[in-house]
């Protein structure tokens, strides 16, 4: 894979939790990747499976869905559906060829800047050790 | 140079010679499916099958096309270059006369240029029955084991070699061009081949009556045999996506950003939303209704403007349906009901 | 296979007044094929069958019925809707009241214990099929088959569908009336098809879905064939927004594989009726048994088997697994 390689990834944000984390990184001038796109969603509950799929299929090589830890939800248990939804769209994406690296899942609360860069960090190594996500483009085909 | 022998050690090298030209399209097998694809360099095409399972339809009409390109802010469209001319081997003949029979329509009131290109960069390479399927019956339709019509050059398997007949000045070119390959036909071919090709013909074994059909499906209308036959459909495309002669299609815009590509794609009179109005409206609302019309476009509707019956018999759409929707078994009905 | 009885019960159920018709099979119009028959009366009830043959998963037609407005001044029908069942369509009736997608009012379920039904494809390739009608029935260790007045007997493990071999419900798991004597589940084997594909690396499996899923012309009669593909607003069918566009190239066809298999996950009965109607012979059931199994073992629930269950996707466990959150 060539150096210069910079994956393009699509985080999946809550609205109370995680995407507050996020803002806290940056207000406490924590450094991470700007590989991240971020799109905040309500709660994490409200990821649908395929907006991670058009993510992929739209130019996306890594997919990221962060939400507030089990138990912490602001509706009070949006994260346990996503988390059964999630995992087990990991479990077909895996089983159909795409890379699990390609794809995360965290919990990141609103005061864990310092753990949303390790998130971040480990999201883009492993979309960058995945590669150039070419296979699944929309525009590859006869576009 | 119009009849020609193909002694069958050559087979490849004729391919080859083909292939050196233009672009070469014939049937290839993936796993248990048969579909015309492009030929990859060196790959002799094997010509053993009753029929393919996605209809030859495909190169001329592909499944979704670019119509054009566009970007938001820019007033020029970028318009496809249309691939250059094209060979199909062993095209089955009920396959070619359904291309004559779409392209009356694709000729009709405005001239399709995407498709009439393609049709007429092609030269199709038939190759005559001499084992019909289990559920042909293009006899009943107007056709036959080696019906010309559509083809530029017809082969017939005589066992050890291929009789090739050149039926247009394309197929004449075909056979110029691979002349040191080929011996003229001895004066027994022909004869040869009529019995292999009333053969042929005896083994088909389905059968419908069409006289008086077109006539009498309006009377039809509200007949039970609709309801009983759509009862029992599931309402899914396998049947006019695979018909050599079905043509529907839709335009949608596919959009990307600031880009964005106009496109056709087949669509079936079997879906829901293929008659829904944007009011929510839906004047074919059940599959009774649409079953009905897909009978009608074929047996009626096409007859009443070009004046052919828009089925070839291939028998298709019989071996596909996975409830077991019979045309031929249809037919009968509204051969009864008349 | 007691027809006798079934054809009785059958002509004593579409009798009833509180009954519309009835969903069974009866003979095709050639070779081995079977197709389905709404029984209004007594009468149509001869025309019954049930052999190894009847493959199709008749709990589709519940849901498949366009619901029209009701003219003014006129009382929609509530007449029940009696359907033959057997193991597989029963798990997949269960799932249809669990997901309140019919009511159990609605349906008089008639069960009918299988022997394990056969893969046409296969079937064809030993004996091909002709115009004339075969028989087929369960004997002992096999099939019968009766065509053109020749018997032959073929082996269980010859023609028998994949799904079968991984059945573990055999007998229905609801049903009103019963008929014949339960089966005793068999031996499973191991499904072979998930597993060979689970131990390839990831870029193999890669190339093995491109493969299937570029033959794929996009039909939807895998949809349309599933019991459980019910919804009113199909995704594939929305115009507003597109999730997954009408075009027929590789990118769409996965994006729409895996969100056909993912919409079954956790409610797949596994009747294998999306494989089976794929004109294209694309292994679907693979994907929906993966997912069945991770379900199966990861979260210990199985859909279809227990009408008071909640819907999977729909319910939670705090002790969900997570291992694979960061």
């Amino acid at each position: 894979m060539s150096e210069s390689f910079e994956p393009n990834i699509v985080a999946f944000l809550c609205n109370w939790c995680s995407y507050a984390g996020a803002d806290l990184a940056g207000t406490s001038r924590v450094q991470y990747p700007a590989n991240i796109n971020v799109i905040r969603v309500m709660c994490s509950g409200r990821v649908n499976p395929l907006f991670v799929m058009n993510a992929l299929q739209q130019g996306a090589d890594g997919v990221l869905v962060s939400g507030c830890h089990p138990g912490d939800c602001h509706y009070m248990e949006g994260n346990f559906y996503a988390r059964r939804r999630l995992g087990m769209l990991k479990d077909l994406m895996e089983f159909v060829g795409i890379d699990p690296r390609r794809f995360h899942m965290s919990w990141v609360s609103a005061s864990e800047g310092h753990k949303w860069k390790e998130v971040v960090q480990k999201t883009v190594d492993d979309a960058r050790e995945a590669g150039p996500f070419q296979g699944f483009r929309r525009r590859q085909i006869d576009w | 140079m119009s009849a020609m022998l193909l002694n069958k050690d050559q087979w490849s090298a004729f391919v080859g010679k083909l292939a050196g030209e233009k672009k070469v399209w014939a049937p290839v097998k993936r796993g248990d499916i048969m579909r015309f694809e492009p030929l990859e360099e060196g790959a002799v095409p094997s010509l053993d099958f009753a029929n393919t399972t996605v209809p030859p339809k495909t190169v001329v009409f592909p499944q979704t096309e670019t119509l054009y390109r566009y970007r938001i802010g820019q007033a020029e469209l970028a318009v496809p270059v249309l691939e250059g001319e094209a060979v199909l081997l062993g095209v089955r003949p009920c396959d070619a006369r359904a291309m004559s029979i779409v392209q009356k329509l694709f000729r009709w009131d405005v001239d399709d240029p995407y498709y009439l290109k393609r049709r007429e960069a092609a030269t199709l390479v038939g190759l005559a029955c001499s084992a019909p399927g289990t559920n042909c019956f293009c006899t009943s339709v107007g056709g036959g084991p080696a019906s010309t019509e559509g083809l530029d050059l017809l082969m017939t398997d005589l066992g050890e070699s291929y009789l090739l007949e050149a039926l247009t000045d394309k197929g004449k070119a075909l056979l110029e061009a691979a002349q040191d390959l080929l011996q003229e036909a001895p004066a027994g071919a022909v004869q040869e081949k009529e019995k292999v090709v009333g053969a042929a013909e005896k083994a088909i074994a389905r059968s419908v009556d069409t006289t008086g059909i077109p006539q009498g499906l309006p009377g039809l209308w509200e007949h039970p045999l609709w309801q009983r036959t759509a009862a029992g459909c599931l309402g899914c495309g396998t049947c006019t996506f695979l018909c050599p002669t079905c043509h529907c299609f839709d335009i949608q815009d596919e959009v990307e950003g600031f880009e964005g590509r106009r496109c056709r794609m087949w669509d079936s009179c079997m879906f829901a939303e293929y008659t829904l109005h944007a009011s929510g409206h839906n004047p074919r609302p059940t599959r009774r209704e649409r079953t009905r019309n897909r009978i009608n476009h074929k047996y009626n509707y096409f007859v009443q403007k070009f004046d052919v019956i828009a089925c070839v018999g291939c028998g298709r759409c019989v071996n596909l349906c996975p409830v077991n929707i019979d045309l031929v078994e249809i037919l009968r009905q509204v051969k009864e009901a008349l | 296979m007691d027809l006798e009885k079934l054809r009785k019960t059958a002509a004593e159920i579409v009798s009833r007044d509180d009954v519309k018709y009835l969903i069974g099979w009866r003979p095709g119009s050639f070779g081995y094929r079977v197709s389905p028959c709404f029984v209004q009366d007594a009468a149509g009830a001869e025309e019954l069958i049930f052999s190894p043959l009847c493959a199709s998963n008749l709990a589709t037609y519940l849901t498949l019925v366009e619901k029209l407005p009701v003219p003014r001044g006129e009382e929609p029908d509530r007449r029940k809707v009696a359907l033959l069942v057997k193991g597989c369509d029963s798990r997949a009736v269960v799932q249809l009241l669990v997901e309140k997608g019919i009511e159990r009012e609605q349906v008089i379920l008639v069960g009918l214990p299988c022997r394990g039904v056969v893969d046409l494809n296969l079937l064809q390739q030993k004996y091909p099929e002709g115009l004339e009608k075969g028989e087929l029935s369960w004997q002992e260790g096999g099939f019968q088959l009766i065509r053109n007045g020749e018997t032959a007997t073929i082996p269980r493990e010859e023609i028998l569908a994949e799904k079968c071999r991984l059945c573990r419900y055999p007998n229905p798991v609801l049903s009103d009336v019963t008929i014949g004597d339960p089966v005793e589940p068999w031996e499973t084997e191991a499904d072979r098809g998930v597993e060979e594909l689970e131990q390839k690396s990831v870029e193999e499996r890669w190339d093995y879905w491109e493969e299937q899923f570029s033959k794929c012309i996009r039909c939807y009669s895998c949809r349309n064939a599933c019991p459980l593909c019910y919804c009113d607003d199909c995704i594939l069918d929305r115009l507003n927004p597109i999730w997954i566009n009408r075009a027929v190239n590789f990118s769409e066809n996965t994006a729409f594989h895996l969100a056909r298999a993912f919409h079954l996950g956790g409610r797949c009965a596994e009747c294998g009726e999306c494989e089976r109607a794929c004109p294209m012979n694309i292994p679907l059931g693979k994907l929906n048994r993966k997912l069945a199994k991770e379900v199966r073992e990861k979260y210990g629930y199985e859909a279809g088997v227990d009408p008071e269950a909640k819907p999977f996707l729909a319910s939670y466990n705090p002790n969900d697994p997570e291992e694979f959150i960061l």
